[in-house]
């Protein structure tokens, strides 16, 4: 045994594995604790063996970001640990996420709690920024919520650090709700700004409690932010009709945003019509944004502590036993297909709950010789 | 005030008792019940605890204007006016009803409206709590809004100072200015420190008002246990009395059975109501209490970022990494929000990060840093070389 495998087998051993608790894309999620003292973690293991060249790109963007920055309200990444085929990487545990809470509809927010959960984002994002890494993936789902309360922000799968002048970057980032109108016309250059914008829609969605700007597809999601925010002109945004991917949606007048908005303050929509303007290098920045009256003015951000949770647990859990025998044979050209069944499973959870009882005997039998 | 009502009787011809029915039907006192006899009601005055302003008088008051006194005139009420100067309400009615008018001692031209009840004796006391009530109101800066202590402490002297030259009359025009500046300088943060003050008093209401209701509910749940504990121990002793005449077991034995059991209930009972004490603790308005929202602290981690050691130059930097960005002539860059900026600050930072670091010492004290130049003078890398 040379002295990286001791070294990682020693690492491995500081961590348990106890309940799986859900899946994503490329990586499986499990509940674990720290070994010496018990403390509760989550073990995100990478499925390696399914991606032909190698480890996929989200896994080494995670791992790279996230053991550089370290903040009270960006995840912390813990410790990462191979086993067999797979890499293991080990995260702070987080039970909820704002998604969840915004849903709950048995929770109500005052406006002071919204505005404490926005203060946390925007630091978690100003840290990010400051770090001159771009997160390309804000999203309620992805804005995790611990114990005391503090918002955290996670999955670093897209994020990457600031271009270097002239260097292309991928427009197909952010997912479509929350992506800025620079990426659906497909900029190749771009900067913090697609951020603010996302954080600008989470605010919103959290002032409304539904998704504020829900297209169906990238076409319609243009449309769907030209109707709400109106039509952008050549003087407001400058050259937005020479991107590449540029195509006239057609004109919408300017609702004002109080029309929707009716119980926000003023301030409020001050700073929200700022994290939406059109222009990406005129809208207002992370740190801005943290320096902005709206989070000075009464009434102060909720104490953390005090921010409402979710009571009912995981919802994810019938998917997590659906998904329960993927990671088992994970090698061989069968897992992509039983990937994409999955899939259309989870767009219908309810009409084949036969199959997923089958899968969690499969599981069953599986995973004894195994372990 | 009832008797307010009827102001305006004298212009019908008829005889008005500015006393007002009150007068009329509490049965009389040794000492003289203070009554206005003017229509105007005063505001002002210092108030005590429970919201009422006390007003001074004594036996020996006298008018200095018509001389008038509390033996010619029991109802006598004297007032101060903004001058501090006495004088009674009939004589305030008198001199002012026509609009502003000098006053009769010191010529200042005075408003009915401004006259307010008299709180001390001395009225020298009276114009100093006045004073600093309103100089209160504008200079209420923090400890928190200074970064030492010195500074505080001068903002503290200045503030005295001007306290001091409006109760003495010191430079009056001279000092208004001094509180007119500041007051311009300082608008906003007079408006958040009486915000903040606000705040604080609601949420020590809602506070009080949450420990009123939880002692409420406490003192209720308290009454229901005890009336349930004497049922209870009725219940247990009718049972016993029961038990002794329709069984011919042994006395001591049925006694002390039923008594177990008397126990076993009542700890039962108290496990209940811990519980539902939990339950109360739980509500949020009870937690709301329990720790105060904070101000809102813009940035709270101190990770530091050499943001001291570099600036950006205001012109721009004509590198040739950026050459792209200059080539852009369709603006497709600028559109699509790149900030060259953030490359070139991102550079700047790179360059001079952990500079304050001193070089490790103890491995090798004989290596002291040493470092090679090449031709343009760049430190070369030992990895590069090796």
């Amino acid at each position: 045994m040379d002295a990286v495998e001791k070294e990682n087998t020693e690492r491995q051993r500081r961590w348990a594995k106890d309940r799986k608790v859900g899946e994503g894309t490329y990586a499986v999620v499990y509940q674990g604790r720290e070994v010496a003292t018990g403390r509760k973690v989550a073990i995100k293991k990478i499925k390696v063996g399914q991606f032909k060249d190698g480890l996929d790109m989200s896994a080494i963007r995670e791992v790279k970001y996230l053991r550089e920055l370290r903040h009270q309200n960006v995840i912390e990444l813990l410790d990462v640990f191979s086993s067999k085929t797979n890499l293991n990487l080990v995260l702070e545990f987080l039970d909820s996420d704002l998604e969840m809470v915004i849903k709950d509809r048995s929770l109500v927010f005052l406006p002071a709690d919204i505005k404490s959960w926005m203060a946390m984002t925007f630091r978690g994002l100003e840290f990010c920024h400051r770090n001159f890494i771009l997160h390309r993936d804000l999203k309620p789902n992805n804005l995790l919520l611990a114990a005391d309360g503090q918002l955290k922000i996670a999955d670093f799968g897209l994020a990457r650090d600031f271009a270097d002048p002239g260097y292309k970057m991928t427009s197909q980032v952010i997912t479509r709700w929350y992506r800025p109108p620079e990426l659906l016309f497909g900029s190749r250059y771009y900067s913090s700004a697609v951020d603010i914008w996302s954080v600008g829609t989470i605010f919103a969605e959290l002032m409304l409690r539904i998704p504020y700007l829900p297209g169906e597809s990238d076409m319609d999601q243009l449309k769907t932010i030209f109707r709400a925010l109106g039509t952008p002109t050549e003087e407001e945004w400058p050259g937005h009709t020479k991107l590449p991917n540029y195509v006239p949606v057609g004109q919408f007048p300017k609702p004002p945003l109080r029309d929707l908005f009716t119980a926000a303050s003023a301030d409020a929509l001050n700073l929200l019509s700022k994290c939406l303007i059109y222009e990406p290098r005129k809208r207002i920045t992370a740190k801005e944004a943290l320096f902005h009256p709206y989070f000075t003015a009464l009434p102060y951000p909720t104490h953390p502590s005090k921010l409402p949770k979710c009571t009912t647990h995981l919802p994810a859990r019938p998917l997590e036993e659906v998904n329960g025998n993927v990671e088992m044979n994970s090698s061989g050209p069968g897992v992509r297909a039983n990937n994409s069944r999955l899939k259309r499973k989870l767009s219908s959870p309810v009409d084949d709950t036969k199959t997923r009882s089958i899968a969690r005997r499969l599981d069953f039998t599986n995973q004894t010789p195994h372990s | 005030m009832a008797a307010r009502v009827k102001v305006g009787g004298w212009l019908q011809g008829k005889t008005v008792r500015k006393g007002g029915p009150a007068s009329t039907t509490t049965t009389r006192s040794s000492t003289p019940q203070l009554q206005s006899t003017s229509s105007t009601v005063f505001g002002g005055g210092v108030k005590d605890a429970s919201g009422r302003t006390s007003e001074y008088f004594s036996m020996d008051d006298q008018c200095p204007v018509c001389k008038s006194d509390r033996y010619l005139n029991p109802k006598l009420r004297l007032l101060v006016s903004a001058c501090y100067h006495k004088m009674c309400e009939s004589c305030i009615d008198r001199l002012f009803t026509l609009g502003p008018a000098p006053c009769p001692i010191c010529n200042k031209v005075l408003r009915k409206l401004a006259f307010t009840p008299q709180t001390f004796e001395d009225l020298g006391v009276e114009k100093e709590v006045a004073v600093r009530r309103r100089i209160a109101k504008e200079f209420n800066k923090r400890r928190e809004d200074f970064h030492d202590l010195r500074s505080y402490n001068d903002y503290l002297e200045e503030v005295e100072d001007i306290t001091f030259n409006l109760i003495h009359d010191i430079d009056v025009a001279q000092t208004e200015a001094r509180i007119k500046a500041y007051r311009a300088e300082n608008a906003a943060l007079i408006e958040l420190n009486i915000q903040r003050e606000e705040a604080y008093a609601q949420a020590l209401k809602e506070q009080e008002g949450a420990e009123r209701r939880e002692r409420e509910l406490r003192a209720m749940e308290l009454r229901r246990e005890e009336e349930e504990e004497r049922e209870e121990r009725e219940k247990g002793k009718r049972e016993i009395i029961d038990k002794l005449e329709t069984s011919d077991a042994n006395a001591a034995k049925v006694i002390a059975k039923s008594r177990a059991n008397a126990l076993k209930r009542s700890s039962a009972r108290a496990a209940s109501t811990t519980v539902s004490h939990s339950n109360l603790l739980k509500s949020r308005a009870a937690q709301s209490t329990a720790i105060p929202d904070v101000p809102h602290v813009p940035l709270q981690d101190d990770w530091y970022a050499y943001e001291d050691l570099y600036g950006l130059r205001s012109g721009g930097y004509n590198d040739f990494m950026s050459e792209a960005v200059r080539k852009d002539r369709e603006g497709i860059m600028r559109a699509g929000g790149f900030r060259v900026e953030e490359a070139w600050e991102r550079a700047l930072r790179s360059a001079v990060a952990a500079l304050d670091l001193l070089p490790l010492s103890g491995a090798n004290p004989n290596a002291a840093p040493t470092f090679k130049l090449d031709a343009g003078g760049d430190v070369v890398m030992a990895s590069a070389n090796g």
